[in-house]
């Protein structure tokens, strides 16, 4: 019992030291920091937060599913229909709309367009599987993934296409181009606010969804015998990890390898039962996005921060290959 | 247990067709198996003895004819009922990860719902019936293929489901468990228990069965006390061998 809150007490401290880092350092030396740079601070902090606890959280959930280490988010669709649900927002609240949504600040249409666009490749990814679906009807694991990876690929076509478009208008052209290399610098009040809830639910949310899917850990016809409702479970799990994923897009743009590096770092820690791996995922995916962000800030150049999803996948890739080659000898 | 209990407990498959992958798996196979029997499926390698099992516990639906548990169909029962009803055992288990063998007998407790303390009592009770209580903490993928076995009977075991279904148990078990298993399964069909069993070896569903049904090609060749069953005729047209004569059980050659 005790030594089950090793990690806990670890985490938190590592994320408490993130905190106090992401507060303290920027381009500003601390004896010149005044409250209103330390609100924006706080503001990019809590996005970070929220942004990796929802990544990890998120990764945790698709794992589980597939019972595969190397499944995300990605490959289910929604995070590429976040992240064009997002662009196509800022390209329309930017033109020709932009009179007419003004009864609304830019920054609240934001996090509608990218959980509207998770949801709206969800509801399709649902909808195709149930077509191919097997002998369960409910569509088979095998159907949604080869559905999501489909859509991955064209929803990301039809987003760099958006970009595209954008480069001609110089501040959407650097907008878009910002959103989709990641980061946390454009966090606002609104944003983050509207997001956070979000977050809350959605980890708890899939803690509870968490028991079934250790049982699914046994396969599909062991976990229906033993009493899980598997098309209820594969459905929800979706759902929660499209919530998460497009909030985390909107807060921190395209952030890669989060979802892949905390849970099986985690997972290699302190074994694959989902709902303590969960609460530690939130912990940690926070704690290493926050950390991230400050390494961003730190390595900054004459051209400005180094976005955030090169210091994730920098962090990430090597990572995944030292993970790559220690599952291949197991 | 109360005679209600055992109506229950009992399990009917009438005419039962099944379909998988396109071929079909079973035609028209009829089987009682009551409560306090323990019926034996025996029958040749592809004869549909897995695709039985599965449909005895409502995890396939048949395409024609009625698997009923008591009286009520049993893919009628809700996810969580049937699986207090009716427990599954799996040849082996397509589980992968490192869970501590604890918490995979744990998992037979997913449908009950009750209490923490209940749960761990009835997941002592069933590892002990086992002789599993000493693998408690390891992880299940580094179990022996016996040892795994023996885990996955007591996950059923855990669940309290009146009617057991197990698909070549023994496969992987020494000797010594073997024998403690049939008796193990003696005693839970003495207490009303509905108990079925697909099995290879035909010495062991000798000893083991009240009834056997043989199957072949998906059909019921031969079904009744294991000594009608269990002779010349039937095994020589079911397996293409002989029983050696005069007692004992080996196989020649026709």
């Amino acid at each position: 019992m005790t030594r089950a809150w090793i990690p806990i007490v670890l985490l938190c401290a590592a994320l408490l030291l993130a905190a106090a880092l992401s507060l303290a350092v920027g381009p500003l030396p601390w004896s010149a920091v005044d409250r209103m740079v330390l609100e924006l601070r706080a503001l990019r902090l809590l996005a970070g937060v929220a942004a990796g606890a929802s990544l990890a959280v998120a990764g945790v959930l698709m794992q589980g599913l597939f019972r595969n280490p190397l499944a995300s988010p990605s490959v289910t669709g929604v995070t590429a229909g976040a992240g064009l649900g997002a662009m196509l927002t800022l390209m329309v609240v930017d033109g020709a709309a932009a009179a007419w949504l003004g009864w609304l600040p830019r920054e609240f249409w934001l996090p509608f367009g990218g959980i509207a666009g998770a949801l709206a490749a969800l509801a399709l990814l649902l909808a195709l599987a149930r077509r191919c679906g097997g002998e369960r009807g409910g569509g088979e694991l095998a159907s949604v993934l080869l559905i999501g990876l489909m859509l991955s690929l064209l929803l990301s076509a039809i987003a760099g296409y958006v970009l595209a478009l954008g480069a001609n208008r110089f501040a959407l052209g650097r907008a878009l181009i910002a959103f989709s290399l990641g980061g946390l610098d454009g966090a606002a009040t609104a944003r983050v606010a509207m997001t956070l809830p979000l977050v809350g639910v959605g980890v708890v949310a899939a803690w509870a969804w968490g028991r079934p899917l250790d049982l699914l850990l046994s396969g599909e016809t062991e976990a229906q015998a033993l009493g899980v409702d598997v098309a209820r479970v594969r459905r929800w799990t979706l759902v929660w990890t499209a919530v998460l994923s497009a909030t985390a897009v909107v807060l921190g743009g395209g952030v890669p390898f989060v979802c892949l590096v905390v849970p099986n770092a985690l997972r290699a820690w302190v074994g694959p039962a989902h709902r303590p791996l969960i609460v530690l995922a939130a912990i940690g995916g926070a704690a290493f996005l926050t950390l991230a962000d400050v390494a961003a800030r730190v390595l900054a150049t004459g051209q400005g921060e180094i976005p955030l999803g090169v210091i994730t996948a920098l962090i990430g890739a090597p990572f995944f290959l030292w993970f790559f080659r220690r599952l291949a000898r197991a | 247990m109360n005679s209600s209990t055992t109506v229950a407990n009992a399990l009917r498959l009438d005419e039962v067709h099944l379909s998988r992958g396109g071929r079909n798996v079973l035609h028209g196979v009829s089987l009682s198996a009551p409560a306090g029997a323990l019926t034996v499926v025996i029958g040749p390698n592809g004869s549909g003895k897995s695709s039985l099992m599965l449909a005895a516990a409502g995890l396939l639906p048949v395409t024609r004819g009625a698997v009923l548990l008591g009286d009520a169909p049993v893919r009628a029962l809700s996810h969580r009922e049937r699986a207090q009803r009716v427990a599954y055992v799996p040849q082996r288990s397509d589980l992968t990860a490192a869970l501590p063998v604890r918490a995979v007998v744990a998992m037979g407790r997913y449908a009950h719902g009750t209490s923490p303390s209940a749960d761990a009592a009835a997941v002592t009770d069933a590892l002990a019936a086992v002789d599993g209580l000493h693998l408690a903490a390891r992880a299940f993928t580094t179990l022996s293929g016996g040892e795994a076995q023996r885990v996955l009977i007591a996950r059923a075991l855990a669940t309290g489901a009146g009617t057991l279904l197990l698909d070549e148990p023994t496969s992987a078990l020494d000797v010594g468990h073997r024998v403690a298993l049939g008796a193990l399964l003696r005693r839970l069909a003495t207490a009303g228990r509905t108990i079925v069993v697909a099995l290879h070896d035909l010495a062991e569903a000798q000893t083991l069965a009240t009834q056997v049904v043989l199957l072949v090609d998906g059909r019921v060749l031969a079904a009744g006390a294991p000594d009608t069953v269990i002779t010349e005729g039937p095994i020589l047209a079911a397996y293409g061998v002989r029983l050696v004569p005069g007692g004992g059980f080996g196989y020649t050659a026709p």
